[in-house]
């Protein structure tokens, strides 16, 4: 009979201890909260923090991905490239765009629409598909009939996607002052981060195209006479981003080697990268010295709460638990501490995340938050909280497993 | 140690067949605890305390008192007795723990450190009463009596129900052990060192905390709870005349001291 009751008795005598723990957790209520709240006021601003430190590096991170402008890499100057340099430095696979430019003087517009007063003109860019300065999956102009024009041009023209405008350019040619027209079809808007100044993208065709009537070349295409165009074009520039901004540096050098003078904006980005570092240092130094504090803070309350406790705890080794089995009566009331601190913490992380994005939401542009956890950082905070619980009631447990059975016959 | 008269040749006689006869009784009736010559020794700051039990037997179903003034040592024979405190040197320590079984011996499981043998032995065997209840703040009246049951995963079958109906508490069985009085916590206390059906109970100054009338009332209560289940009872008490007259039996002790050595030898 005694061998029965003994065979069966470690798993159950675990049961047994949780109900008791979770029953002596519940009717200590005020102390548990206590401790519940303690938890919560430590690890709550470290989640905020970490929340800053991950929203605000990481917006600046992701806006360094996302703005084109930081892949750009631009030449200074003019020089000759002919199609079989762009067709090579098309092929490297650090390149994410290329597309040559015209010279500036020639590669500009005016344009009328019958909602405006007045003329404007506005700067010409060449584009094509995959253009990095235009919104993924919208409209590019592929045809000479096509125009995105940049907001400030859209507002001033007083037009919407879908309207027709008329394009003209003037040269003098042969002492004589000529203007031709065409019809631009408006295909889209270019956003001001895009570009600031009155512009239109078009295709590089149409781009081309004026710079010949400019320059008195024949372009048959449009019914312009002129002189015959030469054969082989050179273009004076380019338009070049490089694939990722990771890209930048290498692609720079490697133009830089070829003996062209390019700028680009890696000094930007190795001041976020660096901020970065520095940010990610400076909280964990935080976080190491919050986790290490809190920690202690755990096991001294586990310590003191098992003093507290010792003539309960010394009664239920005299009815027979063994040592193995009352050491997780404070480990598991950590265990309840911990998960309902860290639920706390959440909570109170939330509100404070919500009311800090609301606040600073008129300075920030559309989708960017300042403070932002995912839900892995929210498991790994639990783990680690869980972690700390565990090694705090290491400390409790060790003193609880020092207390006799003697002492529950004894009164304390 | 000199005989005050010489006893004549018939009475002698009469005597050594005495003397056998008590020993064949205490060959036949069966014993829970046997000790011979087991010593604990304490020591603190200079002065220490010695409990020696040159030989102690007592029988199943024995009610035992343990009466004296405290710092006599009562506390540390329980502790013995209790199977929670290690002796010092021990030439025998035996316990029998239910009528048809061996006696197991109590000072090799020491010797060998298999504390959790003995902790079995008193989670099965043995009930406790505490001067102050020792009561679980957290549970009910119920489920504080029925501790060592779910313990030993016995089954719900009205004990607890019953114990608390003998003990007049039955009204306060859903109630946290906070809302009773002391006289309330102490039968309740009784309860739970009774409800698993023990071998032995042990109990040290269990009426200590009551005043006399109540005290009385709640001893009777529980002797006779004990005779009812037949079960062991050893009760530290000071009450003499009371425990008398309950039919329990005291064991004898004398306490001299030798300097800074208090010596209490115990023997029944």
């Amino acid at each position: 009979m005694s061998t029965q009751r003994s065979s069966g008795q470690p798993p159950t005598g675990l049961v047994h201890i949780f109900w008791l723990a979770s029953r002596d957790y519940a009717h200590e209520w005020v102390m548990s909260g206590c401790f519940v709240l303690a938890l919560a006021a430590v690890l709550a601003p470290m989640m905020v923090l970490f929340g800053l430190k991950f929203g605000i590096v990481g917006s600046m991170i992701g806006q360094l991905v996302e703005e084109p402008r930081n892949r750009e890499i631009r030449s200074i100057g003019s020089g000759h490239y002919d199609a079989a340099w762009f067709e090579s430095v098309a092929k490297r696979p650090s390149v994410g765009f290329i597309i040559p430019r015209t010279r500036n003087i020639a590669a500009t517009i005016q344009l009328r629409s019958e909602s405006a007063p007045r003329i404007i003109s506005v700067e010409l860019i060449p584009t094509a598909k995959g253009e990095p300065l235009l919104p993924a999956g919208k409209a590019v102009p592929t045809n000479a009939g096509q125009i995105v024009l940049s907001e400030s041009a859209t507002r001033k023209l007083n037009i919407k996607v879908g309207d027709v405008i008329d394009g003209s350019l003037v040269r003098r040619f042969q002492g004589k002052h000529e203007r031709v027209h065409m019809d631009l079809t408006l295909i889209g808007t270019a956003s001001h981060a895009a570009f600031s100044r009155d512009g239109g993208f078009v295709s590089l065709g149409l781009i081309t195209a004026i710079e010949d009537f400019h320059d008195g070349h024949a372009v048959p295409a449009f019914g312009w006479s002129g002189d015959t165009a030469p054969t082989a074009r050179i273009f004076p520039s380019f338009r070049l981003f490089a694939r990722s901004i990771d890209d930048v540096a290498t692609l720079r050098d490697d133009l830089i080697t070829q003996g062209l003078d390019v700028r680009t904006r890696a000094v930007d980005i190795e001041t976020v990268q660096a901020i970065d570092r520095n940010f990610t240092a400076v909280f964990w130094i935080i976080a190491i010295i919050g986790f290490i504090g809190f920690s202690f803070s755990l096991g001294a309350s586990l310590w003191a709460n098992v003093e507290r406790k010792r003539r309960e705890l010394s009664v239920l080794r005299l009815v027979g638990f063994r040592t193995g089995d009352i050491v997780w009566f404070p480990v598991l009331q950590a265990l309840f501490t911990a998960s309902l601190g860290w639920i706390l913490a959440s909570a109170i992380y939330i509100g404070v995340e919500q009311t800090i994005n609301h606040m600073l939401m008129p300075q920030l542009q559309a989708g960017q938050v300042v403070c932002r956890l995912l839900a892995e950082h929210f498991l790994i905070t639990a783990g680690l909280t869980l972690f700390a619980a565990i090694s705090a009631a290491a400390l409790g447990g060790y003193r609880s497993a020092r207390i006799e059975p003697s002492e529950g016959l004894r009164d304390l | 140690m000199k005989k005050p008269n010489q006893p004549a040749q018939g009475e002698e006689s009469s005597k050594a067949l005495d003397k056998k006869r008590d020993e064949d009784l205490a060959k036949d009736r069966v014993l829970i605890y046997h000790l011979r010559e087991v010593i604990k020794t304490r020591e603190a700051e200079g002065t220490a305390f010695r409990l020696v039990v040159p030989s102690l037997q007592i029988a199943l179903g024995e009610k035992i008192a343990l009466i004296g003034q405290s710092g006599c040592g009562k506390s540390t024979l329980l502790d013995l007795l209790a199977m929670v405190l290690q002796p010092t040197t021990v030439g025998a320590f035996r316990f029998r723990p239910e009528p048809g079984a061996p006696p197991l011996d109590v000072a090799a499981d020491w010797r060998r450190g298999q504390l959790n043998h003995l902790g079995d032995l008193r989670r099965q065997r043995m009930g406790y009463v505490m001067q102050t209840g020792g009561l679980l703040p957290y549970l009910t009246v119920r489920d504080n009596i029925s501790l060592s049951r779910r313990l030993l995963g016995m089954p719900d079958d009205g004990t607890v129900e019953q114990l608390a109906k003998s003990l007049e508490i039955e009204r306060h069985l859903s109630k946290r052990p906070s809302l009773l009085s002391v006289g309330e916590r102490q039968r309740v206390a009784i309860a739970r060192a009774l409800a698993h059906k023990p071998s032995i109970v042990i109990a040290d100054e269990p009426t200590a905390p009551l005043d006399p009338i109540t005290a009385r009332k709640i001893m009777t209560l529980f002797i006779n709870l004990v005779e009812k289940f037949h079960i062991t009872v050893i009760v530290a008490s000071h009450d003499w005349n009371h425990v008398e007259k309950l039919g329990l039996r005291g064991l004898s002790h004398r306490t001299r001291q030798h300097g800074d050595l208090t010596e209490t030898v115990v023997t029944g």
